[in-house]
């Protein structure tokens, strides 16, 4: 296990900028998810940790060796990739001992090395299989053990479940998961997939562009975005957003749009009126949103028009017409009967809220 | 009714095509097969008499340049394999996984030569070949089927590669091995079904060629090729030992491609 460092790592291709100065600490034994749309410049970074693109600018560390110029293959890390990259011609034995013959490792050491992944994996029945003989699922396994078997300083993972079907993948996730329990390495993940990052992170870097957007774990990620772009990339469904007017009433601050009015706790008011701008967009986890009329606050009700429902068997999400723009409520129980158009009644924890500059889209703290 | 005299219909235009395409592809040669055991007499009445002998076949293995000439083809057409084998891989391989301006000319000049009419080749290449002395020679016809070869087939070479995904020579650098090792270790036997197919196609084409053959190569190493069309004389063509010396040419490339066939299918499903 070591630790790893990028400090202002720049990837360039011509003129073109697309993974601007990357700072990130990963510490010894650290899983860390890198997010984000695609072209957000995450593999892009993980192939500069790992050696297969040269960094324009900057500094990558592993451990205490700067590997800026080191070929892959003296990085002493592993990797595992989208399609598997198993090496067609040989059998599942000859994947996972391959790394090690390279390496001019001892037969007889060889043998228990893979034995151990593969016994880890449940790969035993397929050693003498090529891959082309195996299901996806079974292909990732070997493409993880062949990871394993070498027992590197860093584990890399570049998007390895987003070939699999979503069943397969729920469940390789614990795997992994699992995994991480009995071969404590430092890791860096590469998904678009923010279930993955929510649940294998220790912490989620968040990317945009090239640009970091957020480090922080998935908890802090979530609860407290740093800006509107992580707010609504983090979650699902997304996190609602609504421009509103700050407005002060007998001391009172509240948030208002056409037909919604929401009160704001006295700290929230607090750093708004700091903040000082008038208008400001207002983001609302849907789980936020709830059905009814509370029994405490009244003032954070507002009504909407169902335009749709979406029944999930464990919840129901429905999408309302608020204030003339179109907002998603989730987390509904799902025998609530609601119908199209008709109108509801909605309340919000006005504690949960987030608000947002409306121009630079970073979030009011 | 209707329904099973369209059924009727549709099997006797299927069985008529069938026989169209037989006749059309196998006439020929059944009619160089009957031709060959046939005595000189009996060449042009081929469908009539009951004459028939194998002293064809004995009299042109008689013919030392025949024999000269099968050894000659063989010996061209397995170095041309193996030698422009050994370029196209790695201008294929080039081709598919490096851009830069060395490639992008490469791929030019592989171009334009493609688009050249094959035969406006020849006479300018025995000019040179008389010029540098290499006329009828190995090297003299060993090295225009080389850069035939290299232009033809690095396009299929590159095609092959471009579908290996090279994440399985990443994953190889990561474990250990150097570029040329993730090629040689890897990629290389990962295309070896596409190189098989083209090793094939690449012995046949050289057997089966006859433009270099007739006008690079005279007396000194004759091709089987040129050799063939050598019995039309001044007094007549020789058609029966001429279908002999055709059969007995036709061996080695039936022998490939009976053998070869699931190769050049399986490499170009690739």
């Amino acid at each position: 296990m070591a630790e790893v460092t990028l400090q202002d790592v720049v990837k360039k291709y011509g003129t073109f900028k697309v993974v601007h100065e990357v700072n990130l600490n990963i510490a010894a034994g650290e899983f860390v998810v890198l997010v984000g749309p695609s072209g957000c410049g995450k593999s892009t970074t993980l192939r500069m940790i790992a050696g297969l693109e040269n960094i324009s600018a900057g500094t990558i560390r592993i451990g205490d060796k700067v590997v800026n110029d080191l070929p892959p293959k003296d990085r002493d890390i592993a990797m595992v990739f989208q399609n598997y990259a198993l090496y067609q011609h040989m059998t599942v034995f000859d994947n996972l001992a391959f790394g090690l013959r390279n390496r001019k490792v001892p037969e007889t050491e060889i043998t228990s090395e893979v034995t151990r992944a593969t016994q880890m994996l449940g790969l035993e029945p397929l050693m003498a299989r090529k891959p082309f003989q195996l299901s996806g699922g079974q292909q990732q396994r070997v493409a993880l053990g062949r990871c394993i078997v070498r027992r590197p300083q860093v584990f890399l993972f570049d998007e390895p479940l987003s070939n699999l079907d979503a069943k397969l993948r729920a469940q390789m996730r614990i795997e992994i998961k699992a995994l991480r329990e009995r071969v404590p390495t430092t890791s860096v993940y590469v998904t678009h997939d923010q279930v993955e990052a929510m649940t294998l992170g220790d912490r989620v870097v968040v990317m945009k562009e090239g640009w970091i957007q957020q480090i922080g774990t998935p908890l802090q990620i979530y609860n407290r975005p740093a800006n509107r772009f992580v707010a609504s990339f983090i979650g699902a469904p997304a996190m609602n957003f609504m421009k509103v007017e700050l407005v002060e009433e007998l001391g009172v601050m509240s948030a208002q749009a056409k037909d919604f009015k929401v009160e704001l706790p006295l700290e929230q008011a607090a750093v708004l009126r700091k903040h000082g701008a008038k208008t400001v967009t207002l983001g609302i986890r849907p789980e936020h949103i709830r059905f009814g009329i509370p029994s405490d606050n009244a003032g954070s009700s507002f009504s909407g028009v169902v335009t749709v429902t979406e029944q999930l068997g464990s919840e129901q999400v429905i999408a309302l017409n608020v204030a003339d723009s179109t907002i998603m409520a989730s987390r509904i129980s799902p025998e609530t009967e609601v119908s199209p158009h008709a109108s509801v009644q909605m309340w919000v924890d006005a504690k949960a809220l987030q608000f947002f500059d409306d121009k630079t889209e970073m979030a009011i703290r | 009714m209707i329904a099973l005299a369209l059924h009727a219909l549709r099997r006797a235009i299927f069985a008529i095509s069938i026989a169209v395409i037989f006749v059309v592809f196998v006439g020929p040669i059944a009619i160089l097969g009957v031709t060959s055991i046939r005595p000189a007499s009996g060449v042009f009445y081929i469908w009539r008499g009951t004459n028939f002998t194998f002293n064809n076949f004995v009299e042109v293995l008689h013919q030392s340049q025949v024999v000269e000439a099968m050894w000659n083809s063989f010996v061209l057409s397995t170095l041309a394999t193996i030698l422009s084998l050994g370029i196209t891989v790695g201008s294929g391989y080039m081709l598919s996984r490096f851009g830069g301006w060395i490639q992008r000319s490469w791929f030019a000049t592989i171009y334009i030569f493609r688009t050249v009419p094959y035969i406006s080749w020849v006479l300018p290449l025995y000019l040179v070949n008389t010029r540098l002395g290499i006329y009828d020679t190995y090297i003299g016809l060993l090295l225009p089927h080389i850069a035939v070869h290299v232009c033809f087939f690095s396009w299929l070479m590159k095609g092959f590669f471009d579908g290996i995904n090279p994440s399985m020579e990443y994953a190889a650098l990561i474990d250990g091995c150097t570029r040329w090792g993730a090629f040689y270790r890897v990629a290389l036997p990962a295309a070896m079904p596409g190189i098989a197919a083209l090793a094939i196609l690449c012995w046949l084409s050289t057997w089966n060629e006859f433009l270099f053959a007739l006008i690079l190569s005279g007396k000194r190493t004759p091709l089987i090729t040129s050799t063939m069309a050598q019995f039309v004389t001044e007094t007549g063509t020789e058609w029966n030992l001429m279908s002999a010396t055709a059969v007995l040419a036709m061996m080695p490339a039936l022998l490939v491609t009976i053998f070869g066939q699931k190769y050049v299918i399986r490499g170009l499903r690739m």
